[in-house]
């Protein structure tokens, strides 16, 4: 079991107190590599979106041991202070929409985080460049958002959640508004991504034409998870 | 780092623009509303420094001659003269009425002044063209808001007058354009009835029969039209002698009032404007309240517009300061479009159209300016708490 | 599409500085900031003709007031107001009234008088008579002494009684001329050509003695009695020419010369007074009593230096001008000397001719004052 990735052990999560308390997460059990793509797949109201939110830093377990990336950031009601900077450093997001920053251009958009983390505009902007050509879109580099199409922008998203190079990505239904080619280009240039960087990926989806792509693939229902081994269908 | 709140001001520049040319031309009509205070006051002060006087002497226990009526003898210089420290004395009168010059009428305050060189008390200090009065009769300096022009003929009473000069910022307490013209002629404005008065008044006094032996009659009916008062004279005090205690010695034997350069300001500045001072400062207020909810709604919106970005900043690990930081620059952004397109548009556009002098300082600019600011950043406020409630939870859908 | 943007953050980018600068320009240029915009002139050597400017009523030099010597009634009166009348002229009459039957008393009288007269004559002649009988007598010792002086008496009684008749003829006499003069002087008779200006009274009205009836002018001695004000009446002297502006026919100068100027001036009006008479009288006549505008030129003066009075400042109690030395305004002092109508004004010391002064300025000018020269200062500005 490598310390780096994701680990998650014994996650709870409780909504209120008392009677009207609410167990969203029961018991949450998982391990994502550095490098793998993992699915997380539950109908709605099964604690999927909680789970996501606990994996982001942006809501806080009642129990259980959170380690993303080889750092311990919750146990037991202990968490790490900066949640805010555990997010820009550790953690990239890719979610349903691209909801990449309108008034920002692509490069931009892609250097915002770099340059939250402190770094100056012109080497933020190198390595946005250099994303945006790993994936294919720096003919785009100086376009607004709203001059892009859906994949292209899925793609400048992406490049948004690997750019500080996180340990882990959450992608929220990242191909929810695409065609079949398209959402499994999506999910190929995760692969490579992860591959590439040695980054754990979580993709939280119920996209039947991906699903069959994962490898592992983690259901999730009435707050506890299962595991289960997917079909790794190749998707070239 | 990159300003996140220039870029989106630079994305959203329409919207921003139009809303800064809004704001600007509230702040217009504020500043346009501050410069019509300041016009007042001075025109106040104009009506005294062009009077050219450092002591006003009235009738006893008036605040002649502009905030109230006042007539004093003719004659009274000569006496006056003879002050040590006087140096320069000159009859004045002081007569607001509508002129008429063919078919329309001006309201102007008619200025008797006294014949002499440039330069003596209650003449136009300086002119914009045309010459001074030379002739002791029927010529007139005008102030160009009259709209009269050099060699213009207007009436007075009965009597036609020449323009011959033009000046500017010449105005009575109350704005009207002032009019120059010799003394006597003023006096006779002032004093002289319309000719059916006359007409009757002799009728009246022919028919007394006191004054009917020979040669009686004549003197009454001469002494019934001569008038001998003017409404103040203007002093000026030779360099080197108290302004104060010249005036201590005119009350003393005189038994007159005068007043310095300072009681006639605070007559004119502290009674005969105060109120209407008080009413635009009531008006300041209400527009800066006005502006500072037209900001802070206008920012607010602005921001609530941009809740899902915000999420995302949040959730990528934007600090609030950096938030709060774009908002408050947004407002600041906006408040500064809004002042200089305000500043511009009252110069340009509104203090012209005013029918009354409108005097918009620079000091008065800056003050609006911080003001501004200070508005924007408080309005800002509110949005920026908004957006600091803001959940990044909200970026992940569901 | 990426072009649409470069332009559009183009066009903003030159938006904001454009209006910056229309905002630093709209600081600076208006307001208390903006430089004083101001109009310079030259001082030239010039020769000016003063004048001086008063306001006259036209009237006559002589007035012919032609009444009745003695109280009475009007009978008739021949004329009317505006008519010319001729030397000699019979204006109108007073009624007589008793006069006439005075006079016939007057003559009974005399004859009275006269037979009186010849009483005191005839008894004169006796007594003479008796006193020469009686003296003779006398010698003769035929009567006594004591009558022929009683005789004597009564000669000498005759004679004074004589002188007595004598005296009363003559004072009757005088009496019939004095009424007779009286009669003759009925008539209200034209001392002089003339004007009927006035006719205060018409028939049937009884006037006391003295009062005026008919005034009469002589309308070739119409002048104007001008006032000056003292403080511009320098140089005012009989003979001067003059151009006299009626009210009534204004535009219209007509020639005139100063008569005299009037040794008494107006001390409560502060005005000199003068009688300037026309050239050429008017035709019409201006009525007596309209005013008049009087311009008086003064003779021309040498050159000197002359600027427009609007360029005469005082600044701290001193007369002086503007002048602008490396764009810095500078106040110099001057003295003036005589000023003509149109404002020109000579200048005793401080410039000379060709020196640059200002005239006009938008506002009154410091030391510290920021200036613009311009040709002329807009009439448009406020």
């Amino acid at each position: 079991m490598s310390n780096k990735g994701i680990h998650i052990e014994m996650l709870q999560k409780r909504y209120g107190s008392g009677d009207t308390a609410v167990d969203a997460l029961k018991r949450i059990d998982m391990q994502v590599d550095p490098g793998e793509v993992i699915g997380l797949i539950g109908p709605s109201g099964s604690g999927k979106s909680t789970l996501l939110k606990c994996l982001g830093a942006v809501i806080e377990p009642t129990a259980g041991r959170m380690t993303l990336g080889g750092q311990v950031i919750y146990d037991n009601g202990w968490k790490v202070n900066d949640l805010r900077a555990l997010r820009r450093d550790r953690i990239g997001f890719i979610f349903q929409a691209p909801y990449l920053i309108p008034f920002l251009d692509v490069t931009d958009n892609v250097a915002l985080l770099p340059m939250l983390a402190g770094q100056s505009n012109s080497e933020a902007r190198a390595k946005a460049r250099d994303l945006l050509k790993a994936l294919d879109v720096d003919h785009r580099a100086r376009a607004m958002p709203s001059h892009l199409s859906g994949g292209e922008q899925q793609r400048v998203a992406i490049a948004r959640g690997l750019v500080n190079r996180p340990p882990v990505i959450l992608a929220d239904e990242p191909t929810a508004p695409l065609d079949s080619e398209r959402a499994l280009a999506v999910i190929r240039i995760l692969n490579d991504m992860a591959d590439k960087f040695e980054t754990a990926i979580i993709v939280v989806t119920h996209d039947e034409k991906i699903i069959p792509t994962f490898k592992r693939i983690y259901h999730i229902r009435d707050g506890v998870t299962h595991e289960e081994a997917g079909e790794g269908r190749g998707f070239r | 780092m990159i300003s996140l709140a220039g870029r989106d001001i630079m994305h959203a520049w329409g919207k921003f623009v139009f809303t800064g040319l809004g704001l600007g031309l509230l702040i217009g009509v504020t500043l346009s509303m501050a410069g019509i205070y300041r016009g007042m006051v001075d025109d106040a002060r104009a009506l005294l420094d062009n009077s050219g006087a450092d002591l006003w002497v009235v009738q006893k226990d008036t605040l002649g001659p502009y905030a109230e009526p006042s007539s004093i003898y003719d004659d009274v210089w000569r006496s006056i003269r003879g002050i040590q420290g006087v140096i320069r004395t000159a009859n004045v009168t002081y007569l607001t009425m509508q002129v008429r010059q063919g078919e329309r009428d001006v309201r102007a305050m008619i200025t008797g002044i006294t014949a002499g060189d440039p330069g003596t008390p209650g003449w136009p200090p300086y002119l914009i063209a045309g010459r001074h009065i030379t002739r002791s009769h029927y010529e007139a300096v005008v102030d160009i808001a009259t709209g009269f022009r050099i060699g213009d003929r207007f009436q007075i009473r009965r009597n036609h007058y020449t323009v011959v000069g033009l000046t500017r910022r010449m105005v009575s307490s109350s704005g009207d354009p002032i009019i120059f013209i010799p003394l006597k002629d003023a006096r006779d404005a002032q004093f002289l009835k319309d000719n059916d008065a006359i007409l009757q008044q002799h009728r009246r006094t022919t028919e007394t029969l006191a004054f009917k032996p020979a040669g009686v009659l004549d003197a009454v009916l001469a002494s019934q039209n001569a008038n001998s008062y003017v409404n103040a004279l203007l002093v000026q005090v030779e360099p080197g002698y108290r302004i104060e205690e010249t005036a201590e010695t005119i009350r003393r034997w005189k038994r007159l009032t005068v007043h310095t350069r300072t009681q006639m300001e605070e007559i004119l500045v502290g009674k005969l404007i105060a109120t209407s001072a008080k009413q635009i400062g009531m008006f300041l207020v209400i527009l800066s309240i006005v502006s500072s909810a037209i900001v802070a709604f206008i920012i607010y919106t602005l921001t609530l517009g941009k809740i899902r970005e915000i999420a995302v900043l949040k959730l990528i690990g934007t600090r609030n300061r950096t938030i709060a930081g774009m908002i408050m620059q947004q407002a600041i952004a906006l408040g500064s479009i809004g002042f200089v397109v305000g500043k511009i548009s009252a110069t340009l556009l509104m203090a012209p159209i005013f029918p009354k002098y409108v005097l918009l300082e620079p000091l008065d600019s800056i003050r609006g300016f911080i003001v501004v600011i200070v508005i924007c950043v408080l309005s800002s406020i509110f949005a920026i708490r908004a957006a600091l409630k803001v959940d990044p939870a909200e970026a992940i859908g569901g | 599409m990426r072009l649409h943007l470069r332009t559009q953050t183009l066009a903003l980018l030159a938006g904001i500085p454009l209006l910056l600068a229309l905002f630093v320009y709209v600081s600076l240029r208006s307001g208390p900031l903006a430089p004083i915009p101001v109009t310079m002139s030259t001082v030239e050597n010039r020769s000016i003709a003063p004048a001086l400017f008063g306001i006259g009523t036209v009237e006559a030099q002589y007035t012919y007031r032609i009444g009745p010597t003695i109280a009475g009634r009007i009978k008739r009166l021949t004329v009317n107001v505006g008519d010319h009348v001729k030397a000699g002229q019979i204006l109108g009459e007073m009624d007589p009234v008793d006069l006439d039957e005075r006079i016939r008393s007057q003559d009974a009288a005399i004859r009275r008088t006269e037979a009186q007269l010849s009483e005191a004559e005839a008894r004169l002649i006796y007594a003479s008579t008796q006193t020469r009988r009686y003296e003779k007598l006398m010698a003769a010792n035929s009567v006594s002494e004591e009558i022929a002086v009683g005789k004597k008496h009564e000669l000498q009684l005759a004679e004074a009684g004589l002188n007595v008749a004598k005296g009363e003829l003559a004072r009757v006499r005088s009496d019939r001329e004095a009424l007779n003069a009286q009669r003759n002087n009925l008539n209200l008779i034209a001392p002089v050509n003339g004007l009927v200006a006035e006719r205060s009274a018409d028939p049937g009205t009884t006037v006391v003695a003295g009062q005026a009836v008919v005034e009469l002018i002589d309308p070739r001695t119409l002048w104007v009695n001008v006032r000056f004000d003292q403080i511009n009446a320098q140089g005012l002297k009989a003979d001067l020419p003059a151009q006299i502006v009626l009210r009534s026919r204004m535009g219209q100068a007509l020639g005139g010369r100063v008569l005299r100027v009037e040794p008494l001036a107006d001390m409560v009006t502060e005005e000199m007074l003068a009688k300037v008479i026309f050239d050429q009288l008017p035709e019409p006549l201006p009525p007596v009593g309209e005013l008049a505008e009087v311009t008086i030129d003064l003779p021309r003066l040498p050159p000197a230096p002359a600027i427009l009075n609007a360029a005469i400042h005082r600044i701290d109690g001193k007369l002086g001008v503007w002048q602008v030395h490396n764009k810095k305004l500078q106040f110099i002092p001057v003295e003036l000397g005589i000023t003509d109508m149109e404002g020109n004004i000579q200048i005793r010391s401080g410039l000379k001719a060709g020196d640059s002064v200002v005239v006009y300025s938008a506002k009154p000018l410091n030391l510290k004052s920021r200036i613009r020269i311009v040709n002329s200062i807009p009439e448009k500005t406020r």
